[in-house]
């Protein structure tokens, strides 16, 4: 899989997961519109995070090691400070708590994506 | 049976946090988690290891519904974390286990993810789930069940009164979205995992130091020299300070708060840049091949010296803190000085048993995270704001009593207690009824989920 799609995958995860939060607490049929609007800035949000933050260990590394092996090495020590980062970002602002799960949910998935591609990862 | 307990577990989490604040709820969770760790790891179970573990666990847990503080809190979480840790690898380090814990906790279900993806790339899968089949055992029956309902509810007036009492308002859509949270956490923990190559390095790193091949006595003598010759220079300072200190000590009779609270802080400061370089010191000089030198027995020594000194400094700064807490009674701080200086004579006992038994690095942190971890346990089964509050009111040359009556509602009981018998200032009364008044509103508001020791005290008073 090439990494844009991975991107795209991940923005459509990340927009499912912060639209389901956000109207499970309150919904208005107003606001589905700003769902494909907010699918702009959730990609770009997305793009830049997986570009600067998970791709690196797989472009880097990928000459020495396998990235199942990457995977397994880096990947646990990402998600305890991803969730460090997140919950420290969940409590103290709590009203963008959609923000901050989409955001965590959807960078470990990306992780697995990753983790999956056979060969190079572009 | 395994996936049943998973589902029921996910109801469970939402029913007792939806909504509610901390109680009753933690400390059922807990045993939840027990009891699903259990389900799904019985081989673990078996090990009095991971027995100690989950008492721990329950214990903390207890010490919630009892305290509510954020002591017991942290010390649960802690201990969960070890006992998860634990669960994944038997012999690993606790700090090892820490992280296994939290990995698990958090990211649990990526990681098993991830493997079936491996799995996959080696062996075909041999079954597939069949949603068609799922879907026509769950949704048919339910759709017939809820048409007989509403026929059966026309035709007879006590089902229809009994069907109309089943009250599902709770369940909303954030409801199901907690408890789908509560399945991944507990589907998470349902089977722990470790850390590597973490857990495969501290499984392999013992405790013992060993000789490396590149040992050479010429610089071994050099750095031999070094070490005496600072060692000695830092025990002839720590000389100084200790009797100008006791001179001090012996010759003040000033009582301020102020001047106390500098002495004992200014103490702790010292403490901590000198107990840490002590450490470090000690640690760069016995890290490798010193430790079979020869001639480093007036290195040892020297450096036994230094800690006993330090050993000295830390007496020393507990009296200045017993000193203070007797004139101006318990605070959190005063206790917290106390607890820290406790681990410092642990972290220096622990060093010198390096030294002495050739240990190494990670033995320290092992012993060390471990005394940590048990100390955390044992101050959370303590209601530190009602101790506080005793002391302070009994044996405390002076009180400050605003400090008492801000505390956490854990000495409310006790501070009407005394406002009934002892005669507080009239300020001071209406402060401790305000305090009480509202404490016993916020206990009658509580849901179950939210109840704690003091709903059950307070309704065996009634």
């Amino acid at each position: 899989m090439k990494t844009p799609l991975i991107i795209l995958k991940a923005s459509i995860m990340a927009t499912c997961i912060f639209w389901t939060i956000l109207f499970s607490r309150n919904f208005e049929s107003e606001m589905v519109p700003f769902i494909i609007v907010s699918f702009i800035p959730i990609s770009i949000c997305c793009g830049l995070t997986i570009m600067l933050t998970i791709y690196p260990f797989f472009k880097l590394k990928k000459d020495v090691e396998s990235s199942m092996n990457i995977f397994k090495k880096y990947f646990p020590f990402y998600a305890i400070f991803s969730f460090g980062l997140c919950l420290y970002g969940s409590i103290t602002i709590p009203d963008i708590i959609c923000f901050f799960a989409s955001a965590f949910f959807t960078t470990m998935q990306t992780w697995v994506w990753f983790g999956k591609v056979k060969g190079t990862t572009n | 049976m395994k996936k049943l307990s998973l589902f029921t577990g996910a109801l469970l989490f939402s029913t007792l946090f939806y909504k509610q604040n901390i109680g009753l709820n933690l400390t059922l969770f807990s045993l939840t988690t027990i009891l699903i760790l259990g389900i799904y790891n019985p081989i673990a179970f078996k090990k009095k290891r991971t027995i100690a573990f989950c008492i721990l666990y329950i214990i903390t847990a207890i010490s919630i519904f009892f305290y509510k503080s954020t002591l017991s809190i942290v010390a649960n979480c802690v201990a969960f974390f070890t006992l998860i840790g634990h669960v994944s690898q038997y012999n690993s380090s606790i700090y090892i286990n820490w992280i296994n814990g939290l990995y698990t906790f958090i990211a649990g279900f990526f990681h098993r993810n991830f493997s079936v993806i491996e799995n996959e790339q080696k062996v075909k899968p041999n079954k597939t789930i069949d949603y068609v089949h799922w879907t026509k055992i769950i949704g048919i029956p339910m759709v017939v069940v809820i048409v007989f309902i509403s026929l059966y509810k026309n035709g007879n007036p006590v089902f229809s009164n009994l069907i109309s009492k089943i009250d599902f308002g709770f369940l909303n859509f954030q409801w199901i979205l907690l408890s789908a949270l509560g399945y991944y956490l507990l589907y998470n923990i349902s089977t722990p995992i470790a850390v590597n190559p973490a857990t495969e390095i501290d499984l392999k790193t013992g405790n013992i130091l060993k000789n490396s091949s590149k040992f050479s006595i010429e610089n071994s003598k050099k750095e031999n020299q070094l070490g005496v010759i600072l060692i000695s220079l830092l025990n002839l300072l720590i000389i100084i300070f200790l009797i100008t200190d006791f001179t001090y000590l012996l010759s003040s009779n000033d009582l301020r708060a102020s001047i106390f609270s500098n002495q004992v802080h200014s103490g702790i400061n010292a403490l901590i840049a000198s107990i840490v370089m002590a450490i470090i010191i000690i640690l760069y000089f016995f890290r490798g091949n010193l430790n079979f030198y020869r001639n480093n027995k007036t290195l040892k020594n020297l450096s036994y010296l230094w800690i006993i000194l330090n050993i000295i400094l830390v007496i020393n700064t507990s009296v200045k803190d017993y000193q203070y807490i007797y004139y101006f009674g318990l605070t959190y701080k005063r206790i917290g000085v106390l607890i820290y200086l406790l681990l410092t004579i642990v972290g220096l006992i622990t060093t010198s048993i390096k030294v002495m038994k050739i240990k190494n690095f990670w033995y320290l942190l092992r012993v060390n995270t471990h005394t940590a971890f048990t100390i955390l346990i044992v101050c959370s089964v303590v209601n530190w704001d009602k101790h506080i509050t005793f002391y302070n009111i009994n044996y405390a040359q002076s009180m400050d009593f605003r400090y008492l009556n801000n505390l956490s509602n854990n000495n409310t009981f006790l501070l009407k207690h005394y406002c009934d018998y002892l005669e507080f200032k009239g300020k001071n009364n209406r402060l401790v009824n305000k305090k009480y008044n509202n404490y016993i509103k916020e206990l009658n508001d509580r849901n179950w989920q939210e109840l704690s020791y003091d709903n059950f005290k307070l309704d065996s008073e009634k």
